[in-house]
């Protein structure tokens, strides 16, 4: 039994212009121990889905529908008390900016202790101790002494231990990361990136790296979620998706990556703008940027299923088998030529 | 954070300077004759030439200003008013704990009200209790207080007759003012007023407290509280009151050391000898020692109050308390 | 003499004062402390580095929108490095910026085209209608809609106000475009639209950009050079090809082991380098080198107190690195980069 099944979420907004679909229809699972890629862009629903299985949406304008079981439990519109007791203790949520993400005017060690009391009865002195160990464990230098400092005393790389700390400071079995190192330097984001590996094997934890850098999905993800227009349109084995993707738009984010160890003249580029959410397009939402679009695009939404390949990998796409398999072929062979020209 | 508070210090003290300098240039430099003014209806060339010597008005403007500065440090005098001679200082010591009660008292009121108000409005926006608080709002802001006086005066002090129709009573009993001392005929006498003041400024407050409280709620750290599994009434008042009020803290000081100047209409209105009233009627008599006293006495109170509030910012904000 | 900038020294200090009320000079942060570089014309430099490297600041020098403490600026033979307002105006005709914030660069109570043709109306170039013209023609080679001048920034996506400040920065044929950080704030779909464009306008009007970027990816696919930040002075600065293949200095290195790939074997397969400790603010830069704190291959005693000066790599003048100790190969891993070579002097 998987420890998070979520099944055809759906989050819809109701604001002054109309419905905002942000999220149509999300299915996944996730695994004891494993991390779930979710690469999207803006408007894909990637982080609107992760608040949703939180219960951290609005709920006065929202309208959500669908299932998520947790460890066997459906927690999808559960009462206010039973999310709280889950939220922090069994699943830990970070997110993107750690300079708004953490409270100003409050000192660290408080928060942290805090994130203790809310979930255990112990005395503040324990609390503490829990605190300092855990910002050890995060490598933050003499955490006995910095435990008291407020957020703006640290760096962004170390606010952003500071949150991976809070998150993990009650051992949950799943730790949600929504954009962790987008603020983040390049050399910072590989010590959190390895910082987070390092912590998922000693827990035996289970990640969600909610991202839009294909790069540091490659490099941590088991399993990934590709979303656009509040679906996912391609779901696959890590190395799978980065070997023959199956769905345009993935071909196209993955073209329209310049390389460290490829230089072409031109990029791929994926033509017009992400979809709007209010008035989404009729049938596939990516087929008004398809180079490969067809009447059948238009009308029809693909359902998410797996090719011939094998029932792990599952996309949405009307083109057919051959076809498909045809394009990505010429792609590689022109990416192989550019790539040895280097 | 020591370092801090020095400097504001040193800033309020330095604008006392200019502020009182500026003051008494302006209404002994501007073109009346305050010996003749001082020297009232019956008065001959010598008498006003004696009295122009006595206020050392042949002396260089500075050197009066020195002079004047030295009176207040030293001596702690205001000089006097020429309509009745009486000490300044004496004047205001009577006229300020009338102005200092409604003031302050309406604070607390105007407090207690808009900050349930305004936090209840941010959180359950567009509902019924918010709508309610906004027409008050509007109310509020667009009515003159003269008016509300005088609207709460009639109605509920003389139809219904629940509350005294005006005056000031004092709040240390006395024998001399007979039935009008002591603390609950002091509150009596106020209740009236205070909700006069109250109106405008809670008003304000609500807006305010309102856009503040909702836009903390809608800050990151909350929503990383909530991850943590923070109940709602826990996230409002740990996380997100204390950062909402911080703006509060400024307004407010900045208010009341306006408002502690005079509140002149609200005075007039409900016939309290207070400051404001004081100021207005001591101009219109061209009794300047009395008008610049009190000028003085609310510069002070403005500087004074923005030196508290400042601290008390700092002191709530680390960030700023703590910046080296 | 196709030589468009050169910049010789650059220093850029920020005062840090105190004093209760008259404030005096405590420190200084030294954003930019020694920049050199050439640029030929229609080159294109990327410069890459972490926060507070100065890339920023030193863009905002050579624009002129800060005056230098100190070095020299040239630009198209003219030494504009303290020219005042007056002077340096006619030469912001041939110097323009794009800049990071798609949604802040844009003034958003102003008309598009009004935005696009402000540098028309302030050089006083053409008629009214010439420029309406002008707009519209630019607005085209972007990539927009020329009836869409009347519309106002907030009507348009992220990708597209890019293209807006593109627009502008082109409206009056410069020489030079300084790009800060053009896309960091773009979907990565969006990105490679603009970048492309970019490439593509550098071809048709013969265009010479400095490339600024945190995203050393995005740097090598639009430039010919690069130069590579550490603490307001550059660390290495070699062709696109070298400095990426055959880095010599080891914050380089390390630059380049953290960058993420988009190919999950290729990413096991690589060596990585991760460096400890925080990138360091320039208020307090460390002695001699400024990298030493963090680097693998410090050497206690040289490379705290003898200052690294840029020097050429042999048989490349083109690639020079600033470092005691470079690297001998690339890739190298963890324990690879700590085994440095004896000091020099000592038997290879």
């Amino acid at each position: 039994m998987a420890l998070l099944e979520v099944n055809d979420l759906q989050t819809r907004f109701r604001t002054d212009d109309g419905i905002v679909k942000a999220v149509s229809g999300v299915s996944f699972s996730l695994e004891k121990g494993e991390t779930l890629g979710v690469v999207g862009e803006s408007g894909s629903g990637k982080s609107v889905t992760f608040l949703t299985v939180m219960g951290l949406v609005d709920m006065r304008h929202a309208q959500v529908e669908g299932s998520v079981r947790f460890d066997g439990q459906e927690i999808l519109g559960a009462s206010s008390s039973s999310l709280q007791k889950i939220r922090g203790s069994r699943i830990g949520m970070i997110f993107q900016d750690p300079m708004t993400s953490l409270n100003p005017v409050k000192r660290i060690g408080w928060q942290l202790e805090e994130a203790v009391l809310l979930h255990n009865d112990v005395t503040h002195a324990e609390a503490r101790r829990r605190s300092v160990e855990i910002l050890q464990e995060v490598e933050i230098p003499r955490a006995d002494a910095r435990i008291d400092d407020y957020p703006h005393q640290f760096s962004g790389g170390m606010r952003q231990r500071v949150m991976i700390a809070m998150a993990l400071i009650n051992k949950p079995e799943v730790l949600i990361a929504d954009e962790p190192t987008t603020a983040l330097d390049v050399t910072t984001q590989a010590q959190i990136l390895r910082l987070m590996r390092k912590l998922q094997d000693e827990h035996e934890m289970a990640i969600v790296m909610i991202t839009h850098d294909l790069g540091v999905v490659a490099e941590l993800a088991n399993d990934v979620l590709v979303m656009y227009g509040g679906r996912v349109v391609e779901q696959a084995q890590v190395d799978h998706l980065f070997a023959k993707p199956e769905m345009p738009y993935t071909w196209g984010l993955l073209g329209s990556l310049p390389r460290l160890n490829v230089t072409s003249e031109r990029l791929e580029q994926i033509p017009g703008q992400p979809p709007s959410l209010l008035h989404p397009p009729k049938g596939c939402s990516f087929n008004p940027r398809c180079a490969y679009v067809f009447d059948r695009c238009r009308q029809e939404l693909p359902e998410l299923a797996a090719g011939a390949v094998g029932d792990e990998h599952r996309f949405r796409c009307h083109l057919p088998d051959e076809e498909r398999a045809r394009i990505w072929e010429a792609k590689k062979a022109a990416l192989a030529a550019e790539g040895s020209a280097a | 954070m020591a370092y801090f508070l020095i400097r504001r210090v040193f800033w309020a003290i330095f604008l006392f300077f200019v502020a009182t300098l500026i003051t008494y240039i302006i209404f002994f430099v501007i073109p009346t004759d305050p010996a003749q003014i001082a020297c009232g209806t019956h008065c001959t060339a010598g008498l006003i030439a004696h009295i122009r010597k006595s206020l050392h008005l042949d002396l260089p403007i500075y050197q009066q200003y020195w002079l004047f500065i030295w009176n207040l440090l030293r001596h702690q005098s205001l000089g006097y008013s020429f309509q009745n001679g009486a000490s300044v200082r004496w004047l205001i010591g009577q006229d300020a704990p009338v102005t200092a009660s409604l003031v302050f008292g309406g604070a607390i009121f105007w407090l207690t009200i808009s900050i349930p108000i305004g936090i209840l409005s941010a959180l359950k926006p567009r509902s019924i209790l918010d709508r309610a608080a906004m027409i008050f709002v509007l109310v509020g802001i667009s009515a003159p207080a003269v008016w509300i006086g005088l609207i709460l005066i009639y109605v509920i002090g003389y139809k219904l007759g629940w509350t005294p129709l005006g005056n000031y009573c004092s709040i240390v009993p006395s024998s001399t003012a007979g039935g009008c001392s002591g603390p609950a005929e002091w509150a009596y006498h106020l209740i009236l007023p205070w909700m006069t003041f109250m109106f405008l400024f809670a008003a304000l407050y609500v807006r305010l407290i309102r856009a503040n409280v909702m836009e903390t709620m809608s800050e990151d750290y909350v929503r990383t509280a909530r991850a943590k599994g923070a109940s709602a009434s826990r996230v409002l008042f740990q996380h997100v009151l204390r950062n909402s009020m911080l703006p509060v803290v400024t307004i407010l000081g900045m208010d009341i050391g306006l408002a502690l100047g005079g509140a002149v209409f609200t005075e007039t209105v409900f016939q309290m000898r207070g400051l404001g009233s004081q100021l207005v009627s001591s101009a219109l008599a061209d009794d300047l020692p009395v008008v610049v006293g009190i000028v003085v006495f609310a510069c002070l109170a403005v500087i004074l109050f923005n030196f508290f509030v400042d601290v008390a910012y700092a002191w709530l904000d680390p960030r700023i308390r703590l910046s080296t | 003499m196709s030589e468009l900038l050169a910049v010789e020294n650059l220093q850029k200090y920020f005062p840090v004062t105190r004093g209760m009320v008259f404030q005096k000079e405590v420190g200084q942060v030294k954003a930019v402390d020694g920049v050199n570089f050439t640029l030929e014309k229609g080159q294109t430099l990327g410069v890459v580095g972490e926060s507070g490297c100065g890339k920023s600041t030193m863009a905002r020098c050579i624009a002129r929108l800060l005056e230098p403490t100190g070095g020299k600026i040239v630009f198209d033979g003219r030494d504009i490095t303290h020219l005042n307002r007056n002077e340096m105006r006619p030469i912001r005709r041939d110097m323009m910026m794009v800049f990071q914030d798609p949604y802040a660069s844009l003034n958003a109570r102003k008309r598009v085209g009004s935005i696009v043709g402000e540098p028309l109306e302030v050089h006083g170039i053409g008629t009214e209608q010439d420029r309406k013209r002008r707009v519209q023609e630019l607005l085209e080679i972007v990539g927009l809609n020329p009836e869409h001048f009347n519309r106002f920034p907030h009507e348009f996506s992220g990708g597209q106000r890019q293209r807006i400040g593109i627009a502008r920065a082109l409206v009056i044929n410069p020489k030079l475009v300084i790009c800060d950080e053009p896309v960091s704030a773009l979907d990565v779909s969006v990105q490679a639209q603009i970048l492309n464009l970019l490439k593509d306008l550098q071809q048709d009007f013969d265009l010479t950009y400095i490339f600024i970027a945190h995203d050393l990816n995005v740097v090598r696919h639009v430039s010919d050079r690069v130069m590579v930040m550490y603490l307001g002075a550059p660390v290495e600065t070699g062709g696109k090809t070298e400095l990426y293949t055959e880095p010599k200095h080891p914050y380089t290195g390390a630059l380049l082991s953290a960058v993420p790939i988009a190919d999950p074997t290729l990413g096991r397969a690589r060596k990585q380098i991760v460096l400890e400790g925080d990138v360091p603010s320039p208020l307090n830069p460390p002695e001699a080198c400024r990298f030493h704190p963090r680097c693998p291959r410090f050497v206690d005693g040289k490379c705290n107190v003898d200052p690294p000066e840029l020097t050429p790599v042999a048989g490349n003048p083109e690639h020079e690195f600033a470092c005691h100790f470079p690297l001998e190969r690339w890739p190298m891993d963890e324990d690879e980069i700590r085994r440095r070579p004896a000091l020099a002097g000592a038997a290879e």
